[in-house]
């Protein structure tokens, strides 16, 4: 999905002190990581110090990045890791798999969008991706995380193997479970799937 | 929920297609197998359901809208950045990949701390011995071939750090 050799060349001007070669990396992954630092803590203040402290921390590292391993891999990896380092010291808590109600205490059913547009489908697709997101939210962090960067950064499992350092075997096993346990949350919610 | 036979005669069973779905959709399956699979779907509605239930979700979160970045996201990130820092650490870097780059001529068991160790620890005992046995001059050669490793490494890297302080000089 991101370009490797075109990183390893930014990357390369960065270490010379190019200014502008931050501002282009920056540019090319700012969105991915605050979409990343979001939906592991939904909520935007904690999203904007996360991507940023991430951002911070990699420009001051950059002379410890193995140009051997892909860039995103690199940026990925302590992004996730920042995230869930964040989300252990705030001891947040998830909701067990028996509350099968949303936040404001109605139960939904979310349904997918059909092949044939109907009047309602805009409004119908808008619930249905807000109640899956707070579904995700409430998945375990390292579920979350491989589920984020799976579907939503939509990194191969070789990448993410990378990105997470584990076996690729390991990998595809996690998520999986990670899907399995969002498919079983989504019907204890009574969400329609 | 019903059997479906391959090209092969071999049956695929609905638990079996539960089970390759994920695989099916992420595209990770061989083609036999995704032809079994494709095949049982065709036959089953109770699997082609499931299967249209995991595709939409796997839509949906694909599509996920992106979160818009708040203002001023970047102003925080650019400003500490060590652009100096960065300047000011080129020149040692290129001379330190220079230096890397340097054609290495010893071979990996001469450069071990291993071979020099042992060689130093043979030459000593080599030279004590001359004290108290015959033959100095056989001795004297096991002595030498004793340090022969430490030194030719040792001359490398007095040679390298020779040719980087040349290279500094020359700017």
């Amino acid at each position: 999905m991101f370009d490797r050799h075109q990183d390893l060349k930014t990357i390369q001007r960065c270490k010379r002190g190019e200014e502008p070669a931050f501002a282009e990396i920056l540019g090319r992954y700012k969105g991915a990581i605050y979409n990343l630092c979001y939906r592991m803590t939904r909520n935007g203040e904690d999203a904007r110090d996360l991507a940023q402290e991430v951002f911070i921390k990699v420009f001051s590292l950059l002379d410890r990045f193995d140009e051997s391993y892909a860039f995103s891999s690199w940026l990925f990896r302590i992004a996730t890791n920042h995230c869930i380092d964040h989300l252990r010291r705030n001891r947040l808590r998830f909701l067990s798999l028996e509350g099968g109600v949303g936040k404001d205490g109605q139960e939904y059913e979310l349904q997918f969008p059909g092949t044939e547009p109907g009047p309602d489908t805009v409004l119908q697709r808008k619930e249905a991706m807000e109640r899956l997101e707070e579904v995700i939210a409430d998945l375990p962090p390292h579920y979350r995380v491989i589920i984020m960067l799976r579907h939503d950064q939509q990194l191969s499992y070789d990448e993410i193997a990378e990105v997470l350092q584990m076996p690729l075997g390991t990998v595809k096993a996690r998520i999986h479970r990670a899907r399995n346990l969002l498919i079983q949350m989504l019907k204890s919610r009574s969400y329609d799937i | 929920m019903r059997d479906h036979h391959n090209a092969k005669g071999q049956p695929l069973g609905c638990h079996e297609c539960s089970e390759g779905l994920q695989d099916y959709l992420d595209g990770t399956l061989d083609k036999q197998q995704s032809l079994r699979i494709f095949l049982h779907l065709r036959e089953c509605p109770g699997c082609q359901a499931e299967h249209d239930r995991l595709h939409g979700l796997f839509e949906m979160l694909e599509t996920m809208p992106d979160h818009p970045l708040p203002e001023g996201f970047d102003e925080a990130i650019l400003a500490s950045v060590p652009y100096d820092s960065y300047r000011q650490m080129e020149p040692i870097r290129r001379e330190r990949v220079a230096v890397f780059l340097e054609e290495e001529f010893l071979p990996a068991w001469v450069r071990s701390p291993v071979t020099r160790l042992t060689g130093v620890g043979v030459a000593a005992v080599s030279v004590a011995s001359i004290m108290f046995l015959d033959g100095a001059g056989l001795l004297f050669a096991v002595a030498a071939i004793g340090v022969a490793p430490q030194v030719v490494v040792s001359l490398q890297g007095m040679g390298r750090r020779l040719s980087l302080n040349q290279r500094r000089a020359e700017g």
